[in-house]
């Protein structure tokens, strides 16, 4: 995505219009509810689709979804280091392209046109550089344990907006910023040099290299959606009903309550040490199964020190209010933190970001005034 | 200056971009040794950490030839090139003037109070074929490069950029493991300063931004 309109690293804060703004400054953060997905990959596609079609974004998922357990994409991503040890930054590994994956072409043309669809198997061309060997929702979808009491679940995962973020640290250009008015963590491709250091400080791995235009590349959280009061499209294409997107701060709002007040929404990997602003409802799993087929109602399918791997010490608590929760409302009572959960109204997902992009004006015509003069949003 | 060095811009005999151009073997030839940007003056804690212990400027020497062609200077340079495959990194070399005057030696590419002008080539990698190979960047500091026109330094600029296409140009040719590279670029910033460094990354070892050799010292360009 080329965006020349983005405000300057050196001016962070003055882009837009306070008289316009959703909301006042302050983090927007995320909480997605891995009870919900299902790993449809709505969301990574309504992504793709928005800003990552052009050459060179061919294998950037800004949003992707990983089966867990499983060594995600890139492949191995939780050993490649990054991230904040003692207050410094930790030395990390740039992902190469191959351990990324994907942006593959498909021998389409045999198979459905070729007179081979009885011989030939749809698959990836294989470019020669090992980038067909690995791929998101690919080879990475594993999972654990041993029938019957195998297990998996599904992780979105996108640019955490980090509250300390090592990536903006680790360019030398000044290209990377955090902006003070929605707490985005952005790029002004002009700028950036494509020296990629941003790629081996961010411990989750979530910035991609557009080789074509040699620039790196990440989620924006919308921010041009943000700006008019949209909610960014990973949350709003959902059909799990399970993304919540508001400010931090906002003490009413569900994020507040999830993060901060009920603790049952976590970081993934705390330990990183950047402060992700996007949150994960742990899952809870069904009961394993002894080999008589009985169920053991004390030994949760999911191994608890495998999710402790993943958010922290923190899971522990999160998972046993979520148990007492259901516990109540099984035996009648009530619980707020289950019918926040449940979302009864999709817009209760979407604090003050409710506004249907339909209702905007995008006519060409509008754009095209936008794209001239910039957005009265951006300043 | 460093071991006299000091540079002759003779004038061109036709067009010189290419590096194989027969008139470059009649231009006098300086040798300029470089040495690692020191990893003290690295922009960031990021970067120093690490590239702690990693040898890098792996380029040691590079032999320098000047041009003047109308209102350009062309630059040859010469080096020899790693014996390593490429990885994610394509070689690259810049020339550099001071962009205002100032004292500063070169070893850091330019200090904020003392920006350089950069004439930077990079070799294209295979998935590149589409990038330009020439840009003028300015520099103030090692890997704080931005596009001529882009904010920079204490002026909180709108980020739009006025990079100006074509005011710098490159032609390589890499032959029995050595680079040869000309940029090109207006004489009059140049030739004003009188002064010019010099920056060579190895890709193949990763070096990039601040991560590369240069020139300690300014190269004293004179005209004959
Ligand atoms: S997730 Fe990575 S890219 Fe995103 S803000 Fe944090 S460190 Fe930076
Ligand atoms: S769209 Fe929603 S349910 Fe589907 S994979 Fe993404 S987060 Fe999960």
């Amino acid at each position: 995505m080329t965006d020349t309109a983005m405000p300057s690293p050196l001016d962070p804060g003055t882009s837009g219009d306070g008289a316009k703004a959703p909301h006042p400054p302050g983090q927007v953060a995320m909480v997605f509810d891995l009870n919900k997905c299902m790993g449809c990959q709505t969301c990574s596609v309504a992504c793709k689709v928005l800003w990552t079609r052009e050459v060179g974004e061919e294998h950037q998922w800004w949003m992707s979804v990983n089966t867990q357990p499983g060594l995600g994409t890139p492949k191995g991503w939780e050993q490649m280091g990054g991230g904040w040890t003692e207050g410094a930054p930790a030395p990390g590994h740039q992902p190469s392209r191959a351990e990324f994956g994907g942006g593959w072409e498909f021998n389409y043309d045999e198979v459905f046109y070729g007179g081979k669809g009885r011989s030939v198997h749809l698959a990836p061309r294989d470019t020669g550089d090992g980038t067909t060997r690995w791929g998101m929702n690919w080879d990475e979808d594993q999972g654990g344990g041993e029938y019957p009491n195998a297990y998996y679940f599904y992780l979105p995962r996108l640019c955490n907006h980090c509250t300390h973020p090592v990536c903006v640290t680790a360019c030398p250009s000044g290209a990377m910023y955090k902006r003070a008015e929605d707490g985005a963590v952005l790029r002004d491709e002009e700028v950036c040099q494509g020296a990629r250091f941003c790629m081996e400080a961010c411990p989750y791995k979530k910035i991609y290299f557009n080789y074509a235009r040699n620039v790196a590349q990440h989620c924006i959280l919308c921010f041009p959606r943000l700006e008019v009061g949209v909610a960014p499209t990973c949350a709003r294409q959902c059909p799990g009903r399970l993304a919540f997107v508001g400010m931090l701060s906002d003490t009413d709002g569900p994020i507040h309550k999830l993060v901060e007040e009920w603790g049952v929404a976590l970081p993934l990997h705390p330990e990183y040490g950047t402060g992700p602003n996007i949150f994960y409802v742990p899952p809870l799993a069904p009961y394993r199964l002894n080999e008589d087929m009985s169920i053991d109602e004390e030994t949760p399918r999911i191994p608890p020190e495998y999710l402790e791997s993943l958010f922290g010490p923190k899971v522990h608590s999160a998972l046993a209010t979520m148990r007492s929760e259901l516990e109540r409302v099984r035996s009648g009572g009530t619980s707020e933190i289950l019918d926040t959960l449940i979302v009864y109204r999709w817009p209760d997902l979407f604090g003050p970001f409710t506004t249907d992009p339909a209702s905007l004006d995008r006519t060409p015509e509008k754009v095209a005034v936008e794209l001239t003069e910039g957005s009265p949003q951006r300043g | 200056m460093q071991g006299g060095s000091e540079v002759d811009i003779v004038e061109a005999t036709g067009d010189m971009l290419d590096p194989a151009a027969a008139a470059w073997t009649t231009v006098p030839v300086e040798t300029v040794r470089l040495a690692p940007v020191p990893l003290e003056a690295q922009p960031n804690a990021y970067i120093r950490a690490a590239w702690a212990g990693r040898p890098y400027g792996r380029v040691s020497e590079v032999r320098v030839a000047t041009v003047r062609s109308g209102d350009s200077l062309l630059v040859r340079l010469e080096w020899e090139r790693s014996g390593d495959p490429p990885g994610e990194f394509a070689d690259a070399a810049a020339v550099f003037f001071p962009a205002a005057g100032g004292t500063a030696p070169p070893i850091t590419i330019g200090t904020h109070a003392e920006p350089v002008t950069l004439w930077a080539w990079r070799d294209r990698l295979e998935v590149q074929a589409a990038l330009p190979q020439a840009k003028e960047l300015i520099a103030t500091g090692p890997g704080t490069f931005r596009p001529r026109g882009a904010s920079a330094g204490d002026t909180a600029g709108s980020g739009q950029t006025s990079e100006r296409p074509g005011s710098v140009a490159a032609a390589s040719r890499c032959e029995q493991g050595r680079w040869n590279v000309v940029v090109q670029g207006d004489l009059g910033p140049a030739s004003k300063s009188g002064r010019m460094g010099i920056v060579v990354w190895d890709g193949s070892n990763d070096e990039r931004a601040g991560i590369g050799a240069v020139s300690p010292d300014w190269l004293a360009l004179s005209s004959s």
